[in-house]
């Protein structure tokens, strides 16, 4: 037992010291909450500077309306928008253009409004600015005004206008997810983000760690060094060893990424809120992530983790150098493609037949049981009957690859063909 | 008593017999040579004596115990391929292997500044075993082996390598080691070195033990009909009859004389035909031995 802990501290010391591991463990969790708070960001620096905008009303009609519609206020209470009323004055209206232009320019006002005489007819206003890029302010103003409009239009044809707003008022679909306890929880896309996120974490992580493992395992091998090592420790301690301590290194990172998003998804919104940009984010309407589908992630990652990398380990013990064990990594990178092209269907209808035997089938059971736990809680003994399948493969799959482990790492040269492994395994 | 006993141990690997019921005991407190050509059954039989595989029939004594119980923290085994984790540093290595055979941590670190000094490797400890010369890995790799203070010491090849002043150093830690109480166990080619620094050995053929016992025991059996000549001028008395075979190593010639055959008649005939330097009746060199041996049982001639 003592010596499985003195070659999983070797594995785990030299891999966390890593500037890779480090980097990637730092980074990832950082880009995930940049990725939140640009939003909370952008809308705190916007909200600082108040907009004057001059307004050339040829209609005559509409800027009184205007301050009654551009509520929106700072943090000061002050209004967001100022506009201030040009007037032609028998000038030319390239003339006030100019004018106008050279405030801009001069930083005096933020841009200027031509609503044409025609207005009602054509429908159409000019809005110059120096940033005519700014999402909210092109579509607050095109919305606010062509309400201005609409109304104004609806007047003059002696109709009231909140009849006809009301009469006129669409259709509003709100999703609702139905969870086994019975709760009701109101729900939006956003669900299935983090679904995305996870099930992508698993897969990346099995596959990264399963193939770091075997590079381990490969460079053992072709240095030697697995020659002394044998000689203290038996190779199947050797292999445990192995697997259980890339293992802890990547559930380090898992653990680090996990915790970070659980944060962001419990407390992200009432942050931003308390930074004033909390409407932002609740946009976005991200639930928290339950506690019982982070604990499944792990449980599925750890199982999940094992099956694949005793057969990495083998693969790393079979073969001579990376170019060779590319090809037998084939099947296994297939088995865990599978769930991921899969991820619509089963998230879309998770408890269809496809999805509930794909959650069984021990290759493809710790990706695709998670979705389906993550999308609507499978009955309990399906998860029991999973894991269950899942430990048994694991065990069997211990028997074989072990034996293909201890005689594999101190065989050089050829690599076996199918009888011959066959052979290694009745050694 | 005997640290090894090996007692008709066979093992197969599919249609091939790697072993055939070997048996040789190694007695404690020796220098044993494992001899053999190239796949004759050595490695296999090192690592069935470490328990990497499992004999398939009889049974081996380490230390007199043969439970299953690990006794392989009492064995340093310096493998003919070397190989260190290249990424480590020197000191970190050295502390790995310590704990994998079950040193303490205080111990590690005392006995690694000795060696390092002892070994001259004392400015490395902290660089990464790849920033190391060919020559100071092979002595790294020698400090593993014994640095657990092993009562078994197996080395494989364990010259090769090496530049002389290293080879003395590393001889004289064997010998070292020997006085300590260790039992050695030498699997080479180089039959100088058996001669020179062992008293027993086995020689392998086939899987199975063709010749056994002390070095002196086996010459003695092989007789003094050998001798040794160094000569300058016509070597025609090399086809003499009296001459069963001879073996020209260019610096002189070593003659294994027919059976029967008078060395003084010989000397007497070659004066006549050219300078004679050198002519010593000996006991046959394990060189000889070991071909005449292998090349009598129809194998590769392989020293």
């Amino acid at each position: 037992m003592d010596k499985i802990l003195t070659i999983i501290r070797r594995e785990y010391n030299t891999r966390v010291r890593t500037k890779g591991f480090i980097i990637s463990t730092v980074l990832i969790p950082l880009l995930l909450l940049v990725g939140f708070a640009i939003p909370v960001i952008a809308t705190l620096m916007n909200s600082e500077k108040p907009q004057k905008i001059a307004v050339v009303d040829q209609s005559g009609q509409i800027f009184s309306h205007l301050q009654s519609v551009f509520t929106d206020t700072l943090k000061n209470g002050k209004h967001l928008y100022n506009f201030l009323p040009v007037k032609i004055e028998g000038k030319e209206v390239t003339a006030v253009k100019n004018h106008l232009t050279k405030q801009v320019e001069a930083k005096q006002i933020q841009g200027f409004l031509i609503i044409p005489a025609n207005v009602f007819d054509t429908g159409k206003i000019q809005y110059y600015a120096k940033n005519v890029s700014n999402f909210s302010v092109n579509e607050r103003l095109s919305r606010r005004i062509s309400r201005i409009v609409t109304r104004i239009r609806l007047e003059k044809q002696n109709l009231d206008p909140a009849l006809i707003q009301t009469l006129t008022k669409g259709v509003k679909l709100e999703t609702f997810k139905v969870t086994r306890s019975g709760k009701q929880q109101k729900d939006s896309g956003a669900t299935f983000a983090i679904t995305y996120i996870l099930v992508f974490m698993l897969y990346m992580a099995i596959l990264i760690y399963g193939a770091t493992l075997m590079r381990s395992v490969l460079e053992e091998k072709t240095s030697r060094v697995v020659e002394v090592v044998v000689s203290s420790v038996s190779p199947f301690k050797l292999m445990a060893g192995k697997i259980l301590g890339v293992g802890a290194v990547s559930f380090t990172q898992m653990l680090i990424w996990g915790i970070t998003l659980f944060m962001i998804s419990v407390y992200g919104v009432s942050l931003a809120a308390s930074l004033g940009a909390g409407d932002v984010l609740a946009k976005f309407h991200i639930p928290p992530l339950d506690p019982v589908v982070l604990l499944y992630f792990f449980l599925f990652f750890i199982l999940g983790y094992i099956l694949y990398s005793i057969f990495y380990a083998a693969i790393g013990a079979m073969v001579n150098s990376e170019q060779e064990a590319g090809q037998y990594q084939t099947p296994i990178i297939m088995l865990l493609v599978i769930p991921i092209m899969l991820i619509i269907p089963v998230v879309s209808n998770p408890d269809s037949t496809l999805a509930v035997s794909l959650s069984l089938f021990p290759f493809t059971a710790p990706i695709i049981m998670f979705m389906r736990i993550s999308v609507l809680m499978p009955p309990a003994w399906q998860i029991v009957l999973s894991f269950l399948i899942l430990g048994l493969t694991i065990w069997g799959s211990i028997w074989v690859t072990a034996r293909i482990y201890r005689v594999g790492i101190l065989m050089y040269g050829k690599r076996p063909n199918l009888p011959e492994l066959w052979k290694w395994i009745k050694y | 008593m005997n640290s090894v006993e090996f007692l008709s141990v066979t093992k197969d690997f599919g249609d091939v017999r790697a072993v055939d019921h070997l048996t040789f005991s190694i007695p404690q407190g020796s220098i044993y040579g494992l001899l053999g050509p190239n796949g004759a059954g050595k490695t296999t039989s090192l690592r069935m004596l470490m328990q990497i595989i499992l004999p398939d029939s009889g049974s081996i004594r380490v230390f007199g115990k043969d439970e299953k119980k690990s006794y392989l923290d009492r064995i340093g085994y310096l493998p003919e391929e070397r190989g260190l984790y290249r990424k480590m540093k020197v000191k970190d290595v050295i502390a790995f292997f310590g704990e994998l055979h079950g040193m303490k941590p205080f111990e590690i670190k005392k006995r690694t500044a000795f060696w390092l000094e002892r070994f001259d490797l004392l400015d490395w400890s902290d660089r990464k075993v790849e920033e190391l010369s060919r020559g100071m890995q092979q002595k790294l790799q020698f400090i593993i082996t014994v640095f657990h203070e092993p009562d078994l010491i197996i080395l494989d090849e364990p010259f090769t390598g090496l530049d002389p002043v290293n080879a003395q150093l590393v001889k004289d830690t064997i010998l070292e080691e020997h006085t300590r109480g260790a039992t050695i166990i030498f699997s080479t080619h180089l039959m100088e070195q058996v001669e020179k620094l062992c008293d027993r050995i086995c020689l392998i053929h086939r899987g199975r033990a063709i010749l056994e016992g002390k070095i002196q025991d086996i010459k003695q059996k092989f007789g003094k009909n050998h001798v040794i000549v160094s000569y300058t001028g016509d070597s025609d008395f090399l086809s003499e009859p009296s001459i069963q075979s001879y073996n020209d190593y260019g610096n002189y010639v070593e003659i294994l004389l027919a059976k029967e055959a008078n060395p003084q008649a010989l000397l007497k005939k070659m004066i006549r035909q050219a300078n004679v330097h050198k002519f010593e009746v000996t006991e046959p060199s394990m060189h000889e031995i070991f071909i005449e041996t292998v090349q009598s049982l129809g194998g590769d001639k392989n020293g």
